[in-house]
């Protein structure tokens, strides 16, 4: 509330208390009759505006203690995420040189093995590679657009 | 006039129940923004090891995209509960 940022809480309170004073003073029978009830308003006005404002401060401090939770709250799961984030690229990144590393190993596989077979499936050897064999498998790699 | 002041006074008491601190859901990490690479292909006069190399080659190509993926859904389901968590 903008009247809290404005004037300390004290202040209201102290409101509620001239106020208190004011009615109490209305009673002391030398007081002129001439005063007695503009001063009995001012007094019941000071004594509202200050309990109104007793619950606005109490609503505030209430409004500021759910703002910090909610900050906590927010700093936590951040971190939550951050770590999350950490988690899920550290195991990807695993995954990628598991694969790296399996594919080096058939390779190595095929240098060794199947490379002995070349010559059966070259171009005009016993068992030539037919070019429609190669044709579908590139097709089945051709990226879709 | 005085009922505007009036109010104005009782509606400085007024408070919305909600607080003004969110969360942003959170950026991706870039490794997962970058794209599957396409795939390998074979020349007409290649030799059988060749072929095994390319299509072994295009298998790691599918493993990795297919982990990216596993990992953007992984990524997703856990961020997702974590940003509905704060409310």
């Amino acid at each position: 509330m903008w009247l809290l940022d404005w004037l300390p809480e004290w202040f209201f309170y102290a409101l509620g208390v001239v106020g208190l004073v004011g009615i109490f003073v209305t009673y002391i029978p030398f007081i002129p009759k001439i005063y007695k009830i503009p001063v009995q308003i001012f007094s019941v006005v000071l004594i509202s505006a200050s309990v109104y404002m007793a619950g606005a401060i109490s609503k505030e401090q209430e409004w500021q203690l759910r703002v910090k939770e909610m900050e906590a709250k927010v700093a936590k799961a951040e971190a939550e995420s951050q770590k999350t984030n950490t988690k899920i690229v550290t195991k990807l990144v695993k995954r990628t040189e598991i694969v790296r590393v399996k594919g080096q190993e058939i390779v190595k596989y095929i240098d060794r093995e199947v490379v002995k077979y070349d010559n059966k499936f070259a171009p005009g050897g016993e068992c030539e590679i037919p070019k429609e064999f190669v044709k579908s498998i590139n097709d089945a790699a051709e990226p879709i657009k | 006039m005085r009922l505007i002041l009036i109010l104005s006074l009782l509606l400085t008491g007024c408070a919305t129940k909600t607080v003004p601190v969110k969360m942003k859901f959170p950026e991706a990490p870039s490794i997962l923004l970058e794209s599957c690479v396409d795939l390998g292909k074979i020349k007409e006069d290649a030799k059988l090891s060749e072929v095994a190399t390319s299509v072994t080659g295009n298998y790691i190509l599918y493993h990795n995209c297919s982990d990216k993926n596993n990992a953007w859904i992984e990524w997703y389901k856990e961020q997702k509960q974590i940003f509905e968590s704060v409310k």
